[in-house]
């Protein structure tokens, strides 16, 4: 079955851990993570790159796992809600999600919370209606986002507060 | 959703990626951000033994000014015209289009090239560079040429592009003192049902010149030289706007799909022109450089 | 230090928050069973059509196949379910009925392979004349989809007699007073046909089906809201003893409806029995689409009312398209059907409703189905009478509002809400009675949800030596937060701080019975029978203290774990070795709820009434139609909050999807192919969508049947707001008779507002 599948190596870093694999051109990041690295915190949902469940950060960037090429990871490194855990600790970002009730079944909340991590990172401060329309392409069927949205302006505020203090 | 087998090539010029395309020929196709391409190729619609990933090329991600232009590398992201300072300060319009395409994850990988080549009938980029009068650079082994994009993009998802040319740059001419340009998008789905673009300049409060294109509610975006006829030496009131958008109402040519009927798209591309033109008179206004 | 004493009525935070924040929590598609492999669909590409021949042994041949499945592979078991009629084959026999009908599986060593197989087999279809609309099916000369004679009842319709005939699945009716009359009679008579489209729940967890088949049992880990009922349709396909059959949900990534009943595990099961294989089978997101949705439905509607505003009668006929196959289809038009009347005193009301088989895919539940299909049309004809009587729309329904103890429908239960004190919090929310900016319109609606389904559940509280209670449970966690609420309860009646209770998940096992997640029933109906199990167990506890401090029960108490006489006081682990003369032992406490008398269900009317109500502020643009929600509420009448932050949470989440319903969400069919089966051309609602200002307002009258007077919430603000919103435009001017409001709708009404006008 497989013999004739063309094969390459991809190193990279996941969660900051360096990784050697053989993979095809055509394998997906999302089922290189799930199923390779059985890493199964980013979800598929949509499959078309509308509905964010997917969402990893890859050197950084929000990216949809689920139609990014694996292949496009190579040499680079890549965040999964895996790597938010610092020594078993939620990062400060989930504990604001926690706090605002803002996750209920949690299938949108990985990619939901990476996101936003990417925001966080940039540092900028923003208006609600900003934060709405970056944060727009990750769906929530559940919540309404109104206590997400709370949730990250929590976030975001604490962030720039302990950056500037 | 699952795609075929493939190879990805990475050439480290445009001639070597040109060859490549010309050896494998229908086998092949370009890679750059994905966004699209793989979305076909996962629905099965197409396939390509061979993807050749131009992003192994150098320097086709850069932004750079060129005397009265800025040159564009076609593997510039959306992401990347939303926040370069270039951009922002010299061609704003442009930054504003690219943060509205889709969503993050897809303006941190889609390219400005791979959105022209593609001619997806619901391209904001398209329409934006239309009335902005940008022209593409196409190499290949052979040569290069430059066409405008009115040229490049001749039906729904088919360019003027032969199939061993890359896409190698897109030069964006800087607007003149006292112009101003808006963009107005209509969306109700994930891509946008109508979207206009107009390219306004100024003298002595008039308009000395107008550039109109509209886009997503046919096969190709279009420009409208009659509404910009009606605007050219007259004032840019309300009047002249109503007037523009009535001939633009006229003159597109809508498909009757599930983001709009023609009537509606119609109406819509009406006043989305008004829209785009009373922004743009009021930035050329402002705009004293 | 007062945790220990006051649970409910507390917003703790949610038990299953953390590990669902870290990503941690697991959820079918993240499960692998030790030898499992990897099955796919193929579907059918027609809507209707005889299979002639399917040679699937080119898939068979492909290296890596395990097993290719079709009807012929299951012409020895008894194939056909369907939970209210048996009218579905687990895959397709001898026919197709619509577009996406699975007609193979395959199974295969990876997915890819199992993806390719598909390919290769060869399907020969012989198309039938198609009925894909409800006129086409509805018409005299009509195809018809099945042979009413070959239809039987499945095992859970609670439906008295079915009766096919045509395409009609199923018709239910109810008459009260002389209808005819009130309508000559009245000052006032409205009337107008409706249009509701077929929408799709979107959970975000696509179906997913881990199935193990062994010698004389099978095991199925499954994204399914109603564990039991699965266990037992599953039993019966297969001919099994129903406890021979395990099901087990871990958490499931939102439910809504699409996952209640029996979905993708029968022909997952299937394809297991042939693989001899553990297999799992995930829908894609347009597999889902065309495995579950709502009913589309037409609606004719007209009310009477007397010159002042009073409401006389009211006639209803609605037609609701099920598809191909029944599913839920009868209890969707019964449920409908009991909201036609809405929450008003008639002199005279009829309602005749219908679902209706057309070659479009299987409708079943969707969150407040029936209600939301309704609610928006009656109260339309509410606002209008108002207008014609020259009433403010609050006082319209306040005098004809049913008052608590009043009977809603003939012979079902009476009402058990303050209506009217729940739309004046509606109204202060809305600042009702403040002046509008101009191009404003305030809308508000009013409904009635039966909800509850049939009242059977149990739980069983496990207190161990550690002192930690364990809460076995069958509910299925999907987002609603029930293993929240039960801790609460569980914490609340044993004294014990949160952490030291625990909820598994269901596994039909180990956990027991319950009849099903869905219906708004879980803290009302389960969550009595988890309060009944944990105050069996506080007995027990004080039965042990009395003995081991040998005083009389009355002194005691119990809070922070521990037995407390004044200030003396014994914790459990030091109650339990005393008691038990080591360290351990446990004490287990049992809860059940059963129907009061006969039937129970349907028959005696809903456990209770979920109110439906909704508000809206609006604007329009009124060049392209696009309506921009400012403000947006909802009225949870929950009886008592057990934990009002989850309440507000879920309220919140419902109102979104009453916008989504309301404005955006319509799957288009033609010639029952699905047009928008990707999110790309079917929106849900995404952050940018949300409204202005959001408000989730909770009544508190601890009127319900549930726990500390609880009951049920979440599907009523989704019913509320498309009904709201209707309103709001109207108070425009704009009027609409179908949804939903995409902005060319609302353009082209206001178009033909304006030619009316000019007229």
């Amino acid at each position: 079955m497989s013999d004739e599948r063309p094969r390459m190596p991809l190193s990279l870093r996941v969660n900051g851990q360096s990784i050697e694999a053989v993979i095809e051109p055509r394998t997906m990041l999302l089922d290189f993570l799930r199923d390779g690295l059985g890493l199964t915190g980013a979800k598929r949902s949509c499959d078309v790159q509308v509905c964010g469940a997917c969402t990893v950060l890859l050197d950084g960037m929000p990216v949809s796992a689920c139609c990014t090429l694996a292949y496009e990871a190579r040499d680079r490194s890549v965040l999964t809600i895996e790597g938010m855990l610092q020594n078993g600790t939620l990062h400060p970002l989930q504990e604001a999600f926690l706090e605002h009730t803002a996750v209920q079944c949690g299938f949108c909340t990985s990619g939901m919370v990476l996101a936003t991590k990417s925001l966080l990172d940039a540092n900028v401060a923003l208006s609600r209606e900003e934060i709405k329309h970056y944060l727009s392409g990750n769906l929530c069927r559940c919540t309404g986002y109104w206590n997400i949205l709370e949730a990250v302006e929590s976030a975001l505020k604490s962030n720039q507060e302990s950056a500037s203090g | 959703m699952m795609l075929g087998v493939f190879e990805i090539h990475e050439p480290q010029t445009v001639n070597e990626a040109s060859a490549l395309l010309a050896e494998h020929g229908e086998a092949a196709t370009v890679y750059a951000g994905g966004t699209e391409l793989l979305l076909l190729m996962k629905e099965g619609l197409v396939h390509y033994p061979h993807l050749i990933n131009i992003k192994t090329i150098p320097d086709l991600d850069q932004i750079s000014p060129d005397n009265d232009a800025l040159r564009i590398g076609p593997l510039v992201t959306h992401w990347q015209l939303e926040h370069h300072k270039l951009v922002q300060e010299q061609a704003s319009l442009l930054a504003e289009v690219a943060s509205m395409i889709a969503n993050v994850r897809v303006r941190a990988v889609g390219t400005l090239g791979g959105n022209l080549c593609f001619a997806e009938p619901h391209s904001d980029p398209a329409t934006l560079l239309l009335a902005w009068e940008a022209t593409l650079d196409l190499t290949s082994a052979n040569g290069r040429r430059e066409l405008a994009i009115d040229e490049f993009i001749l039906d729904m998802l088919t360019t003027a592009r032969e199939h061993d040319e890359i896409l190698t740059g897109i030069t964006l001419p800087l607007l003149p003192p006292h112009s101003g340009g808006g963009y107005e998008k209509f969306a109700t789905h994930e891509r946008p049902s109508a979207t206009v673009a107009a390219i306004v300049q100024r003298h002595n409060g008039m308009t000395s010149e107008a550039r109109i294109a509209v886009g997503s509610v046919g096969a190709v975006p279009v420009r409208m030289p009659e509404a910009e006829a009606i605007l050219r030496d007259e004032m840019p009131d309300d009047a002249a706007f109503e007037a523009a958008a009535d001939a633009v109402s006229q003159a597109v040519d809508p498909i009757d799909d599930l983001y709009g009927s023609i009537e509606y798209k119609r109406n819509i591309a009406r006043v989305l022109t008004i829209r785009a033109l009373t922004t743009a008179a009021e930035r050329a206004a402002g705009n004293k450089q | 230090m007062t945790d220990g004493i006051a649970k409910v009525g507390r917003s703790v935070p949610r038990v299953d928050g953390r590990v669902k924040v870290a990503g941690a929590a697991q959820f079918v598609g993240d499960m692998v069973v030790p030898g499992m492999v990897h099955g796919k669909v193929l579907r059918s590409p027609v809507p209707h059509a005889l299979i002639k021949n399917i040679d699937s042994s080119q898939a068979e041949a492909l290296p890596g196949v395990i097993a290719v499945l079709t009807g012929q592979d299951v012409l020895d078991i008894d194939a056909y379910y369907g939970h209210s009629i048996k009218d579905r084959p687990l895959v397709a026999i001898d026919t197709v009925r619509f577009v996406g009908e699975p007609v193979a599986a395959v199974a295969a060593e990876d997915l890819v392979t199992a993806h390719e197989a598909l390919s290769l087999i060869d399907v020969q279809y012989e198309e039938l004349p198609t009925v894909a609309t409800l006129d086409e099916a509805l018409a005299e000369d009509a195809i018809q989809l099945h042979e009413a004679a070959s239809l039987r009842a499945g095992l859970f319709h609670g439906l008295g007699e079915l009766k096919p005939e045509g395409n009609v699945c199923y018709h239910h009716a109810f008459e009260r007073g002389d209808v005819s009359a009130v309508f000559d009679e009245a000052n006032v008579v409205v009337e107008g046909e409706y249009t509701f489209p077929a929408v799709y729940q979107y959970a975000m967890e696509p179906h997913t089906v881990i199935a193990q088949h062994d010698m004389d049992s099978v095991t199925v880990w499954a994204t399914c809201q109603h564990p039991f009922l699965v266990r037992a349709e599953l039993a019966d396909l297969f001919g099994l003893v129903a406890s021979n059959v395990r099901v087990i949900v871990p958490y499931l990534g939102g439910g809504f409806g699409s996952k209640s009943y029996t979905k993708m595990e029968p022909i997952t099961v299937a394809l297991a029995r042939k693989a001899g294989r553990p297999v799992r089978i995930a829908n894609r997101v347009d597999e889902a689409m065309v495995t579950t949705r709502r009913h589309n439905m037409k609606c004719w509607m007209r009310t009477a009312a007397s010159a002042d505003g009073s409401l006389l009668g009211r006639e209803v006929r609605l037609w609701l398209d099920t598809g191909a196959y029944a599913d839920n289809g009868p209890r969707v038009v019964a449920t409908a059907a009991d909201a036609a009347p809405g929450p008003y005193r008639w002199q005279g009301v009829k309602v005749d409703a219908w679902g209706i088989y057309t070659n479009t895919p299987p409708a079943g539940s969707y969150r407040a189905f029936g209600a939301a299909h309704l609610t928006w049309i009656g109260e339309s004809q509410v606002d209008e009478i108002a207008r014609h009587a020259g009433l403010d729309r609050v006082e319209m329904r306040s005098k004809n509002l049913l008052r608590p103890g009043e009977e809603v429908r003939p012979g079902g239960k009476p009402l058990d809400a303050d209506l009217i004190s729940d739309i004046e919090k509606l109204a202060r929310t809305l600042d009702w009675d403040e002046p509008k900016t101009e191009g404003v319109g305030r809308g508000l609606g009013v409904g009635l949800l039966a909800a509850g389904a049939h009242p059977v559940s149990s739980a069983i509280v496990r207190l161990e030596a550690d002192g930690v209670a364990t809460l076995s449970v069958s509910t299925t966690e999907m987002g609603q937060g029930a293993r929240t609420v039960f801790s609460q309860l569980v914490a609340q009646e044993l004294g014990l701080p949160m952490e030291q209770v625990k909820v598994l998940g269901g596994d039909t096992q180990v956990t027991p019975y319950d009849r099903s997640t869905g219906a708004s029933r879980s803290t009302t109906l389960a969550g009595t029978a988890v309060q009944h199990a944990a105050q069996d167990v506080r007995e027990q506890l004080l039965s042990a203290a009395t003995q081991a401090l040998d005083v009389p029960l009355q002194a005691l108490s119990l809070h922070d774990g521990a037995v407390w006489h004044g200030d003396e006081m014994l914790s459990y682990p030091e109650l339990f070795r005393r008691y038990f003369g080591l360290a351990g032992g446990e004490l287990i406490g049992q809860g059940r709820v059963q129907p009061e008398s006969g039937q129970g269900s349907y028959a005696e009317g809903p456990v209770f009434w979920e109110v439906c109500i909704g508000g809206a502020e609006v604007e329009v643009d009124r060049d392209t139609g696009r309506i921009r929600v400012r403000k947006l509420a909802s009225v949870a009448d929950v009886g008592q909050a057990i934990n009002p932050m989850l309440v507000e949470a879920q309220e919140m989440g419902g109102t979104m999807q009453g916008l989504g319903n309301a404005l955006f969400e319509e799957m288009l069919f033609s010639d029952g192919q699905l047009l928008n089966s990707t999110l790309l051309d079917y929106h849900v609602p995404s952050m940018e969508d949300m409204p202005d200002a959001f408000f989730s307002v909770l009544a508190e009258n601890e009127d319900g049947p549930g726990p500390f007077g609880a009951k049920g919430v979440g599907e009523g603000s989704l019913a509320g707001v498309p009904a709201a919103i209707v309103n709001a435009l109207g108070d425009l001017g704009i009027h609409v008779d179908e949804l939903p409001l995409t902005p060319e709708r609302v353009w082209r009404a206001m178009q033909a507002g304006e030619k009316e006008k000019s007229a």
